[in-house]
């Protein structure tokens, strides 16, 4: 009477073990190419060279004599909400010589703020 | 002692099993999109250059001299011819050695009594279709000028603007 041959079954078990690791090592290799936020995009979107803009005008608008500053402050603030979708503001721009300025960045996601004393 | 029978459906239920996880797999990870792990690195690089460039044409050879970028824009009609060729060098379109084949497209932005922003051109390597994959290098600039039509020429802040992209 004819049967199943059922030899060997142990060697095709193991044959079928070591092909699916194999396949499951292919799926992490696979997966190591591609991620949710490179690193690059990271620092694409943290404002670093915003935020060090940001405070290079500022430094540079305590020079001008009231109450020309008050028209760069605005314009500082202004530019930066309509093109840089950020919220910028500093004090004591309708003094001049300031002895103390505050200077705020915010764009939604960072924020910056830092205090300059001057002597 | 180990019975050796039925290993013909030790091997379908693996199979089975390994079926139904790689069907799971399959449906969850379908409603993500990855993208490639170095997609953004030429943007990044890209952007780099353009900022490096901008601050390097807004850094003045003294305390008391003006930068080339303030000059570029308080020179009245816009100096574009200028900008070209200061901004080419620098990021290597121009000059000697090796060369990007990067295009772009400056402009600066100003405030007008109304606090609205407008752009001036200033220069353009080529035209915006909108089909650039296009990054953006800014730098805020005080120039003493009458921008934006204020009526008086005062110390005013503009936000220069360069669209940098590689064709």
């Amino acid at each position: 009477m004819a049967r199943l041959n059922d030899d060997a079954q142990w060697i095709i078990l193991m044959g079928f073990l070591v092909s699916f690791s194999f396949f499951f090592l292919a799926l992490v290799i696979n997966q190591s190419t591609v991620v949710g936020q490179t690193t690059a995009e990271s620092v694409i979107e943290f404002p670093k060279n915003d935020i060090r803009d940001v405070r290079h005008v500022i430094g540079e608008s305590v020079g001008i004599q009231y109450p020309n500053n008050v028209t760069v402050y605005e314009d500082i603030a202004v530019l930066s909400m309509n093109r840089k979708s950020s919220v910028v503001d500093y004090t004591n721009s309708n003094t001049t010589n300031p002895t103390y300025i505050y200077v705020h960045y915010n764009n939604g996601v960072t924020e910056y703020n830092e205090n300059w004393t001057f002597y | 002692m180990v019975n050796s029978d039925g290993q013909l459906y030790t091997i379908e239920g693996f199979a089975a099993a390994l079926i139904m996880l790689i069907t799971a797999y399959l449906v969850v990870n379908a409603t993500s999109v990855y993208t490639a792990g170095d997609t953004h690195i030429n943007d990044m690089q890209l952007e780099a250059l353009g900022t490096d460039a901008l601050m390097m044409m807004d850094t003045p050879i003294s305390s008391v001299a003006n930068s080339s970028l303030q000059e570029i824009i308080e020179v009245d009609p816009v100096n574009g011819a200028r900008f070209n060729q200061t901004f080419l060098n620098y990021i290597n379109i121009a000059g000697s050695g090796p060369r990007h084949d990067i295009q772009f497209n400056a402009s600066y932005t100003c405030r007008d009594s109304n606090n609205i922003a407008h752009s001036v051109p200033i220069i353009h390597s080529r035209e915006l279709t909108g089909g650039e994959h296009a990054v953006r290098a800014t730098r805020w600039v005080i120039v003493n000028k009458d921008v934006c039509d204020m009526g008086s020429t005062i110390d005013r802040a503009v936000l220069v603007e360069v669209l940098l992209w590689r064709d």
